[in-house]
């Protein structure tokens, strides 16, 4: 607590009252001593004297004056004081630069001081709170991610269960791609690879470390690469005003609370074996679907496709759900950025539609993970694993 | 209006135009005979400053009716005749692209609006409407081409819709999971639709545009904020779709500080009664799903339906309703994934839902700019410039992914334009014969009408859409009116808002109101 006198002297309401050694005062200070021929001609006395501030004593000035000659370093006093107070004095010193409301200003200086501070402290209560913001809104895409994964996921049984609709969403491929010119191929490789960038955070890949008490390894994996992401997601916070603040908070996100934290409280763990390895597929993006063709086979089936006539006349998804889910092993991929970089080199090699259309049911009927969650593990280095 | 019709229409070739064209933005493209189908303008009047098209737009929609809608038909099998497909130069500059891409752009805007004049204005000509939507077709592809070439392309294959008839009945129930292609003529050759094809594009239009979490974020936020200290929280859910709005109101729940830990979450959907069995199923799909879900987090929540009545109005009577909970009423409207729903439906809902004394009412609309004096034309080019700034919020969120971009624009906003534009179209039908106002308002004004009142969006409401719109991309906005009311914006066009209201005043509530 400080009070605040006449003189603009700030002192302390202990029972021993301390002075607080403002720039302001402290450049008084040191020109008076300058004035009186150095530090070691001046006296308190002589400085009390040249200084002429109301309410500064003799015993305020001897104490300053010995640290003064001591390292001549007596902002070090400030240390003694409160983190607080030091912040108060770099607020000081900005107030001073920004505004040059410290100039020889007496009382009006403090009374700046306390309203910068005043509003120092609101801006850190509001970023503060944008923080917060930003740890929910987190939370809540990754939510609504997860649970557009079990729509894809139901889809992706569902039609997978259908062979016949499978070949159809493989020779759709040149379909579309023909309705797109020939940018269409070589663009998806570019969505996956959009996919796998910052972009695809709320995706529910993320949402792995969820689940992470089966798989230690497969936990640190994503810690790791939730790092990479989100240390580019730095960068790819806009600088609208908000976010400005926000983005210092970014860095921290991965390691602390949302993720360290939250996945021991497993409020999202799936509560089967099978649905964590459904999470492995990474559906996230359907657009890797989309992408990858090879992909596409292995996983949902997500396609457009030229071929309607197929019986596949679903009006709703709750149509589709109503058939029978058979449920085949999805060989799964992983659509960090890795693989999907990868995949688009090879779509960027590759780009014969008659590869694409080749449908690929051994693998789309090799149950690999629900085998052996291991291969999963190993898989996650190679594109295509 | 100088016409002159000399050449037999049926000689016109319409099979064909769509796909040969490709991008005519060579000089080459442009002298065919253009100024002989486009509005008589002075065309560099705009190409000076054209570093926004949609700028351009907006000053030609301002003064539109001061042009001179003159269109010459004069050499019409020239015209069409020649279409040519050259590429552009490769030494032309950038810049020069760019500006013969917002002419071309222009000279689509006009021909678009003079096929709408033709088919609505005081000189009806449906021929007139046929020619210039072959000539349309020439120039525009929707798979292809800049924003706005592709733009047109749908707003073109709408007004042929309109031309024979068909967007007339169109009610366009149509779901993000529906195939949606009966509902669309496809002039062009495009593809039908895979029912995954709705599952993609509903991914990416999450992905790559804020609209979807912008609505239910914002409505879930308000939703905790008004239930923060609630032991039991009803939701009655006009249109709950896939449910997806309703996951992270639930991670939300389980993880909130204050009050009870986890309160019981209850959602009433509502079923349509027409199309019944399909409606049904899907909703308990949805319900299943969101059972799944709250279990697996640790959210006492349980499901129900709620039908509506054969013509799509609500009984609050067929709500089953506990003492003791917070109710509240959800009403989404208008995504682009959405279906269309009737007016009369949404009024029945929303007027109903006062008897319930709803906490709190949340609703998210699309924005309809100013009409002015009504009528077709005006409406069509307000859609214009509403899916104009759309398709271009779309590229920006994924400027290299064309493919992407044209499955959700394929899949949602073409059946949008088709739908809205025969909304329009009847209801000028409808305003000519028995001048009712049109249908589509701002649901918030009525709100005002009815007799709810406003509810505050809180700072942290706010801040999240803000934080939410800086992960995808510069040009959208968000502003805040009447402290109730949160719009999502690209650049300076606004497209969806989402509003709170509640109607039951309580001492309790006081906190939120103005």
């Amino acid at each position: 607590m400080c009070v605040q006198g006449d003189s603009g002297l700030v002192l302390t309401t202990d029972p021993k009252p301390r002075l607080r050694w403002t720039v302001e005062l402290h450049e008084r200070f040191v020109d008076a001593v300058a004035q009186l021929g150095g530090p070691d001609k001046a006296t308190p006395k002589t400085i009390m004297r040249v200084m002429g501030v109301k309410g500064l004593t003799l015993y305020h000035l001897k104490s300053h004056l010995q640290k003064f000659r001591l390292g001549k370093q007596p902002h070090k006093e400030f240390n003694d004081h409160s983190v607080k107070d030091a912040s108060a004095l770099d607020l000081q010193r900005n107030a001073a630069s920004s505004s040059g409301l410290m100039c020889r200003g007496g009382m009006n200086e403090n009374v700046h001081i306390t309203e910068a501070l005043r509003m120092q402290m609101e801006v850190q209560r509001r970023l503060h709170e944008q923080l917060e913001v930003q740890r929910h809104l987190q939370l809540r895409i990754e939510a609504q991610g997860k649970y557009m994964q079990t729509i894809l996921e139901k889809a992706c049984q569902t039609l997978s269960g259908d062979q016949s609709s499978c070949m159809a969403s493989g020779s759709s491929y040149k379909g579309v791609s023909s309705t797109s010119n020939q940018g269409g191929i070589a663009d998806m490789g570019g969505t996956m690879k959009d996919f796998g960038s910052p972009m695809n955070f709320p995706s529910l890949q993320d949402l792995h470390i969820y689940g992470g008490d089966h798989n230690h390894h497969q936990l640190d994996h994503h810690i790791q690469q939730q790092m990479e992401k989100s240390s580019s997601l730095d960068a790819f916070f806009p600088s609208s005003n908000i976010n400005d603040n926000i983005c210092l908070g970014m860095k921290k996100r991965p390691s602390s609370s949302s993720y360290g934290s939250s996945s021991k409280q497993s409020h999202l763990v799936w509560s089967t074996e099978d649905d964590i390895r459904l999470q492995d597929h990474e559906l996230g993006s359907a657009v890797a679907c989309l992408g990858s063709q090879e992909d596409c086979h292995d996983q949902i089936q997500i396609a457009p496709s030229t071929i309607d006539s197929t019986g596949t006349d679903m009006d709703s998804l709750g149509d589709v759900y109503e058939t029978k889910p058979i449920i085949s092993g999805h060989h799964h991929h992983h659509h960090h950025h890795d693989s999907s970089v990868g995949a688009e080199r090879k779509f960027d090699s590759s780009t014969s539609s008659s590869k694409l259309e080749r449908p690929s049911p051994r693998r789309a009927q090799f149950p690999v993970d629900r085998i052996n969650p291991m291969i999963k593990a190993q898989g996650r280095n190679v594109p295509y694993g | 209006m100088a016409m002159a019709m000399e050449v037999d229409l049926t000689e016109l070739d319409f099979s064909g135009c769509s796909t040969t064209t490709t991008t005519t933005t060579t000089e080459d493209g442009v002298t065919c005979n253009w100024n002989d189908w486009s509005p008589v303008v002075d065309w560099d009047v705009f190409s000076n400053d054209t570093d926004d098209f949609r700028g351009l737009m907006e000053s030609m929609m301002s003064d539109h009716d001061e042009l001179e809608q003159v269109i010459r038909v004069q050499d019409r099998s020239n015209s069409i005749s020649v279409s040519t497909p050259s590429s552009v130069t490769p030494t032309k500059s950038k810049e020069d692209d760019a500006n013969t891409h917002d002419l071309k752009g222009l000279r689509l805007v006009h021909l678009l609006m003079a096929a709408a004049e033709a088919l609505t204005g005081a000189n009806k000509s449906r021929d007139l409407v046929r020619v210039i939507l072959v000539r349309l077709k020439e120039l525009v592809s929707p798979s292809n081409g800049t924003n706005m070439e592709r733009l047109a392309a749908y707003f073109t294959e709408a007004l042929q819709s309109l031309l024979e008839g068909a967007g007339v009945h169109s009610k366009h129930h149509h779901s993000i999971f529906s195939s949606g292609s009966h509902h669309h003529h496809h002039h062009h050759q495009s593809p039908s639709l895979h029912p995954t094809d709705a599952l993609a594009a509903f991914q990416l239009l999450q992905d790559m545009s804020p609209y979807v979490k912008f609505g239910h974020f914002t409505a879930n936020q308000a939703i905790l904020e008004a239930t923060a200290h609630d032991r039991r929280v009803h939701v009655v859910d006009y249109d709950i779709m896939e449910g997806i709005q309703w996951a992270s109101l639930m991670q939300a729940l389980v993880s909130r500080k204050d009050g009870p830990p986890a309160p019981h979450l209850r959602i009433t959907a509502l079923t349509r009664g027409n199309n019944g069995r399909k409606s049904i199923g899907t909703v308990q799909e949805t319900g299943r799903r969101l059972i799944a879900f709250a279990a697996s987090i640790g959210l006492p929540f349980s499901f129900h339906q709620c039908r509506l009545d054969p013509d799509e109005s609500f009984r609050p009577s067929a709500l089953k309703l506990v003492k003791g909970e917070a109710l509240i009423v959800n009403c989404m409207l208008h995504f682009p994934h959405f279906s269309y729903r009737a007016p009369d439906s949404v009024a029945s809902f929303l007027s109903g839902a006062k008897a319930l004394n709803p906490r709190l009412v949340t609703l998210v609309e699309e924005e309809v700019g100013p009409i002015g004096d009504g009528g077709f034309v005006g409406r069509f080019m307000d859609s214009l410039h509403h899916y104009s700034a759309v398709f271009d919020s779309l590229e920006a969120g994924f400027p290299m992914q064309n493919r992407a971009r044209a499955l959700v624009e394929r899949v949602f906003l073409g059946p949008r334009i088709a739908g809205r534009l025969a909304r329009i179209y009847r209801a000028r039908g409808v305003e000519e014969e028995e001048g009712i106002e049109e249908e589509e308002e701002c649901w918030g004004e009525w709100m005002v009408g009815t007799g709810y009142r406003p509810v505050g969006i809180s700072f942290f409401n706010h801040c999240q859409a803000k934080l939410l719109l800086g992960l995808f991309n510069d040009g959208y906005r968000v502003e805040e009116f009447n402290n109730n009311r949160l719009v999502l914006g690209w650049k300076t066009r606004r497209l969806i808002s989402a509003s709170l209201w509640a109607y039951h005043s309580s001492p309790s509530d006081s906190d939120f109101t103005n």
